[in-house]
């Protein structure tokens, strides 16, 4: 097991940091959080292009890169760190896996290369109007009609769902647990933006009336594999969380280190130095913490589980953590609503509870130890 | 088409600066590929992609330690890249590396040169035009747009009031202005194959050269290195009725307008 990255996942992750300080600096990040699509199409487009970003973890058979969960955790970090806008995360992290191991190898070939290339901003929407993200209380129906089928009920909380041209809806049928895939303009289909604090990162409700979807996979057997996408999804949430609360840190350190207050930088005083070194703590585990995620997502193999909730719940706590001492060490500072801490700790508080929270987590820990 | 583009590996101009006695910059350390030069890779990328064939090489002279410089614009799509690095190069002046250059581009002479204007680390711009007079080639400075067609090279070059419209015959050696391109960002496929593509590390020898290049064929000497003035002060101006034409005055002083 090898927690180093190589040379070449370092040049990945220096190329990615220069493209977002270049497309998404703070102002970017202010601007785009006031629109309601919340992304830049062309910044998509050149990640698409240039980057290949989008098909990083695609197989090449389906018009993708060939890499994996290590190379996507690189990504993920730098996003979170730059408070990224855009619907990669539903798209890759979420989209792109209900596919691969949903789906079969007609369902790859039909919507990998779409989203490899950039053209389709596609989601998934795995909870209702409570908030579970428990799979098994999947609430929306799907019969069948004619070649297809008919989803009914209701998601909520759909990342981007607003935006999406083709939104994953697990739903039951009689045999049970399946994945369908929806056209997001489809008849039937009612999306509401919901008026999120995180504004970085969009949600939608949305209203299913016989709406016409396309069954991905096979019928009844989606459980297996929508448990794997949620488990690699998660683990790329907590490399979101961990570039997060790096740069919190970060920034906190930098301003500790030039805020002069008494005749002496504030860093040199040892109420600052203790939040300074706790959150230091916090991020290192949650390095730890993630980059075992990511391995295992990597390797698929019967820790991820594990892993997957393990990262999830410490690194939304640490990130949390972090994102709030940021502001405590900027004082009066940090407490303006224009200070960028803000983003931070909204994002940090929205990430705690996507999918799923950190007793959600510690209760699925629970249950896997069989405890 | 074959574009060769002239490259310098640089220390990271955002990481403290040092200087031995002889006033030489301390390239011991991690080495970056100069911004400046992403703008030719770049152009020169484009170009053979316009042409249809042939491929791009990058062409350096410096310390091979680090190859991180040269792997960047080779994940950029550059074929492949050379590098003559020799312990007898300390020292070495503009004209020297303008020597080593040519020596390595006439061994096989292609279309293009590409070079940025200047260095970011070094500043004298003098290289391009001393590496085109050595090749026996014409040189075309400051371009902000470069096209070819045929075997004619049309560029704008920038001047102080606007550009002129210059043309030469291939081959040729052009130097481009930051901003002519925007240099594309490498995907990690590109990353990771650059890995494998080729980098020759050549000697002085190598190249037949010797004295002239290194202290000894230097006729520069750097005898004193000063920091830069800092910024001065602005100049303020009371609006008294003429603030337009004050400030039509100033942009007009720095051909602003």
């Amino acid at each position: 097991m090898n927690f180093g990255f190589s040379e070449e996942q370092e040049e990945l992750r220096k190329m990615v940091r220069r493209f977002l300080e270049e497309k998404s600096p703070e102002t970017e990040v202010r601007r785009l959080m006031a629109t309601p699509e919340g992304y830049d199409p062309n910044v998509w487009e050149l990640m698409a292009k240039e980057l290949a970003l989008q098909g990083l973890g695609i197989p090449e058979q389906f018009g993708g890169q060939g890499f994996g969960p290590v190379e996507l955790y690189v990504v993920f970090e730098e996003m979170g760190a730059a408070l990224f806008c855009s619907p990669y995360f539903s798209t890759v992290a979420l989209a792109a896996n209900a596919v691969l191991f949903v789906g079969n190898d007609d369902d790859k070939a039909t919507y990998l290369p779409g989203i490899a290339s950039g053209e389709t901003i596609a989601t998934v929407a795995l909870t209702d109007d409570t908030g579970n993200w428990d799979l098994s209380a999947t609430s929306a129906t799907a019969t069948p009609k004619g070649d297809g089928f008919e989803l009914n009920g209701v998601v909520n909380y759909v990342t981007d769902g607003n935006l999406a041209s083709i939104i994953f809806v697990p739903a039951k049928t009689a045999k049970g647990l399946s994945l369908f895939a929806l056209k997001g303009d489809a008849k039937g289909v009612s999306r509401t933006a919901l008026a999120t604090m995180d504004q970085t990162r969009k949600q939608s409700r949305i209203e299913l009336h016989d709406a016409s979807a396309t069954l991905v996979g096979t019928e009844g057997e989606a459980l297996g594999g929508l448990t794997t996408m949620l488990q690699v999804a998660e683990s790329a949430l907590a490399a979101e969380q961990v570039g997060g609360a790096q740069r919190v840190l970060n920034n906190a350190v930098d301003y500790a280190k030039t805020r002069v207050q008494f005749g002496r930088p504030i860093g040199s005083f040892q109420a600052i130095k203790h939040k300074c070194a706790d959150m230091l703590l916090d991020v290192e585990s949650a390095k730890s913490a993630a980059y075992y995620a990511a391995w295992a997502s990597q390797e698929l193999n019967d820790e991820l589980p594990i892993a997957a909730s393990l990262a999830k719940s410490f690194c939304s706590e640490a990130y949390f953590h972090c994102a709030a001492e940021n502001i405590q060490i900027h004082g009066g500072i940090g407490f303006t609503w224009e200070h960028h801490a803000h983003l931070y700790f909204k994002r940090a508080k929205s990430s705690e509870l996507f999918l799923g929270d950190p007793a959600y987590h510690r209760e699925l820990l629970a249950q896997h130890l069989d405890i | 088409m074959n574009v060769v583009v002239c490259v310098k590996q640089i220390p990271d101009p955002a990481a403290p600066q040092s200087f031995d006695a002889q006033y030489n910059l301390d390239r011991s350390g991690k080495l970056i590929l100069d911004e400046a030069d992403t703008y030719g890779v770049e152009m020169a990328l484009q170009l053979v992609d316009k042409a249809g064939s042939g491929e791009v090489s990058v062409v350096s002279m410096g310390s091979a330690n680090d190859l991180a410089g040269l792997r960047n614009a080779l994940a950029m799509g550059a074929a492949k890249a050379v590098i003559v690095s020799d312990d007898a190069l300390r020292g070495t002046d503009a004209l020297g590396t303008a020597k080593v250059l040519a020596a390595v581009i006439k061994r096989d002479l292609p279309d293009l040169i590409l070079c940025a204007t200047e260095s970011s680390d070094g500043y004298t711009g003098t290289t391009p035009v001393q590496l085109a007079e050595l090749l026996g080639l014409p040189s075309i400075t400051f371009a902000k747009s470069v096209s070819v067609e045929g075997s004619t090279v049309k560029v704008n070059r920038q001047t102080e009031a606007g550009y002129d419209e210059v043309t030469a015959p291939l081959p040729c050696v052009v130097t481009v202005t930051a901003g002519v391109v925007e240099p594309r960002y490498a995907s990690f496929k590109g990353i990771m194959a650059a890995k494998s593509k080729p980098v020759e590390i050549l000697s002085v020898a190598d190249l037949g050269l010797g004295d002239e290049t290194g202290t000894k064929g230097a006729r520069e000497e750097i005898t004193a290195v000063v920091a830069a003035e800092s910024r001065q002060a602005g100049e303020k101006y009371v609006d008294e009725g003429d603030g337009a034409e004050k400030i039509v005055a100033f942009l007009e002083s720095i051909k602003v307008l």
